[in-house]
């Protein structure tokens, strides 16, 4: 007890009658008066300690929480034996140490709401950005492109040249921010659908191999033979990518040949892209932070390069959501190499692989449209884009009158701007859901994913980002047009030289198809079902295109039933098929 | 001399060790710090003609770590149910905790503080949320000290009431 009392415990021994009182020296912190007046917390802690005392159990202590009172921290501890005890400790060291953990707990979760709360707030801000700074956008770009259609003098074709230039640069520099807002907002949702991996690449190169190409560079790549071709994953996010690597290189390139490499990766399902260039290098201390965002390798690099900085750290998450890993290797003054790995899987020959590659302008001919925006700017690119496509097209400036003409006659496809005063884009759609089931297009300029989710929410059929580009809008409305129109492809003025010859050498195919098919020399069909695959929807033909890679696939497989049906799909379609 | 128990409940964060200092001390501190335990104040008042010491239980806000202890209630006469303004989440926690402590220790008078008035413009809590619980509400500033003493005041009168 005397040790107790010299370690400053202030020592009450309980009675058999449950009376409490002092059994040593009285510390000086020790309030007047009894117990429990003295310690008002006490008169929550004895019922416990009551308890304890009566049935202690295994344990032979029991303590209460902390208490302050007058500026001072206590602690009691119930005490079971020969003699009941009562400890009151002043517990002024214990409290700071418990108090300096819990405080930096709970200032940490403070924080982490703040950040949450701000991250929300940012993403919101972008969002509503974008919707400011895409639907002006929208009018500008698709105005330009109406604009180079038209007959134009050298002299003006240079200046809107540079127009839309100028404007697909600052597009790509709001794609940048909005899709690092997305990643930091975890709005980003990877896509896993088969495509095929030569087609892609494929593109990459013919599309940063322009200007690659304006520099006097060489552009190439090679895919390793047991890399497998048809994959199922993202093929937009992975285009994305190689894109960026391929820009950054030829950005930084001034000489000399870069390639892209593709591999098998040492981990399972993975593949290894590699993007080398004899560019200027990057510093072996700057490797690692060219990742991060809004980081060049130098920052005059952004003043003679130009960019935002975000490229690779969006490719950097990208890469991650695949499942891989992304890092450099340099020299400065001979080159860079940019590693990247990412996970996918193997496509099974009965998965569809929608092609890559861009389509022509074609509309199937007679379609009604339905066209609701209050933006007269944006009906007017809406009607330019159409104007050649045989399309007639019904205005109106709101969703109620939208739901109204809908109400009165049967439309192949409705064109739905998403805000529109009266009745929104989202509201007409869901009264229109009652009436029909004529394909909705809802065009947004809300980038974010939720728009998107809201659309299809709402009952439309898809949902199309402004600004929108004349192929997109017709690519979409071909793809979900009423079956009854597929009878002529309209084909643009430049192809129509090459569209006859091209599809007398698809039915010259069909002999050579029967031919192979008969000697069992499968390669043959698997490589001009590969032709067809890569070339027909780049010509309008995307029936062609489907066949092409079910001829492939089916080769591929080995299975005779479906290479002879797709070879009779293939002649079917190339009797029935007339160009406009 | 009359003695009532009243106990501070809610979050953490909340302000609840605020709004007793700023009641007992008149005093407001910019500086968070956490309670840990009971922090145990006592204060006379006079309400109508009668004078009553209010022994005010600061508990620790409630967290991902640590439970309230309902049995820090036990005596008690009435409670204070304390919320954020700015934190939707603090209100959804004061009805969890006036379920829990109903439940364990049946009706016991109690009012509902929405707490950081002087930042209303930053107030996620919605007047809707509030008026739903149906209880009676103050909306205070500890760091202004509006409301603070009226809160006191009407809940000391209920219970003595």
């Amino acid at each position: 007890m005397n040790v107790l009392a010299a370690l400053g415990y202030a020592v009450f021994e309980r009675s058999g009658d449950g009376s409490l009182h002092l059994a040593g020296p009285a510390p000086d912190w020790l309030p007047a008066g009894s117990l429990p007046d003295a310690f008002p917390f006490l008169e929550v802690f004895l019922p416990d300690a009551e308890e304890f005392w009566a049935a202690p159990g295994a344990r032979s202590t029991l303590y209460s929480d902390l208490w302050a009172q007058d500026d001072l921290h206590f602690c009691a501890i119930a005490v079971a034996g020969e003699q009941n005890l009562l400890l009151i400790e002043c517990a002024g060291q214990r409290f700071r140490e418990t108090q300096s953990f819990v405080q930096y707990a709970h200032e940490a979760s403070l924080a982490r709401d703040q950040i949450a709360k701000l991250t929300a707030a940012k993403t919101e801000f972008l969002a509503r950005m974008s919707h400011e700074i895409r639907t002006p956008m929208n009018a500008l770009l698709g105005m330009a492109e109406l604009l180079s259609e038209t007959p134009l003098n050298d002299e003006q074709r240079g200046y809107v040249r540079v127009f839309r230039r100028a404007g697909d640069n600052l597009l790509n520099v709001i794609n940048d921010i909005l899709d690092f807002s997305k990643v930091e907002a975890g709005q980003i949702q990877m896509e896993s659908i088969a495509f095929d991996l030569a087609s892609v690449i494929a593109e990459v190169i013919e599309i940063a191999g322009v200007r690659a190409r304006a520099k006097g560079l060489q552009m190439s790549s090679r895919i390793q033979p047991n890399v497998p071709t048809r994959l199922i994953g993202d093929p937009g996010r992975l285009r994305q990518i190689l894109l960026n690597l391929l820009g950054n290189a030829n950005k930084f390139t001034e000489r000399g040949d870069i390639t892209l490499d593709v591999e098998l990766d040492s981990a399972p399902a993975s593949l290894h892209f590699a993007v080398s260039d004899q560019g200027i290098g990057i510093p072996s201390d700057r490797l690692s932070a060219i990742f991060d965002s809004f980081s060049q390798a130098d920052a005059s690099t952004t003043r003679k390069y130009g960019g935002t900085g975000l490229g690779l750290a969006i490719s950097k998450r990208f890469v991650e959501l695949m499942g891989g890993r992304i890092w450099a290797e340099s020299t400065v003054g001979v080159g860079s190499t940019m590693h990247f790995t990412a996970q996918f899987g193997v496509a099974s020959v009965s998965e569809h692989t929608p092609t890559a590659s861009e389509i022509p302008a074609i509309v199937y001919s007679g379609l009604r449209i339905l066209l609701a925006d209050d933006s007269e700017e944006n009906r007017f690119l809406v009607r330019g884009y159409l104007k050649s496509s045989g399309c007639i097209i019904d205005e109106v400036e709101n969703g109620a009158q939208a739901v109204e003409r809908f109400r009165q006659r049967a439309y192949d496809i409705v064109l739905m701007d998403a805000e529109m005063p009266v009745l929104d884009g989202y509201a007409a759609t869901r009264e229109m859901r009652a009436l029909g089931s004529a394909p909705i297009l809802l065009l947004t300029a809300h980038a974010f994913h939720d728009a998107r989710d809201r659309a299809f929410r709402a009952g439309c059929t898809e949902h199309l980002t402004k600004p929108i580009k004349k192929a997109a809008l017709i690519k979409a409305i071909n793809r979900y047009a009423s079956a009854n129109h597929r009878i002529q492809v309209a084909v643009e003025d430049w192809l129509k030289p090459v569209v006859g010859p091209y599809l007398e050498k698809r039915r010259g195919d069909i002999a050579l198809l029967r031919a192979a098919l008969d000697r069992g020399d499968y390669a043959v069909i698997r490589t001009l079902g590969h032709q067809m695959a890569g070339t027909g929807g780049g010509y309008g033909f995307d029936p062609i295109t489907e066949i092409g890679n079910l001829l492939e696939e089916s080769a591929l497989a080995g299975d005779t039933t479906r290479m002879r049906e797709s070879i009779q799909d293939l002649e079917r379609y190339l009797s029935t098929v007339r160009v406009k | 001399m009359l003695k009532k128990k009243i106990c501070m409940v809610g979050q953490f964060g909340v302000g609840k060790t605020s709004l007793v200092r700023r009641f007992v001390d008149s005093i407001f501190d910019e500086r968070y710090l956490t309670t840990i335990g009971v922090k145990i104040d006592r204060k006379d008042v006079t309400v109508g003609s009668a004078s009553v010491t209010l022994m005010l239980w600061d508990l620790a806000g409630e967290d991902d770590l640590a439970q309230l202890k309902v049995s820090h209630l036990r005596g008690a006469s009435g409670y204070i149910l304390v919320a954020d303004g700015c934190r939707a989440a603090s209100l959804a926690k004061a009805v969890e905790l006036q379920k829990r402590i109903a439940g364990q220790l049946g009706p016991l008078p109690f009012v509902l503080v929405v707490n950081k008035a002087d930042l209303r413009d930053r107030w996620e809590v919605q007047g809707k949320a509030i008026a739903e619980t149906g209880w009676p509400t103050f909306e205070t500033s500890a760091k202004a000290g509006t409301g603070v003493e009226e809160m006191f005041l009407a809940l000391a009168g209920k219970l003595i009431g």
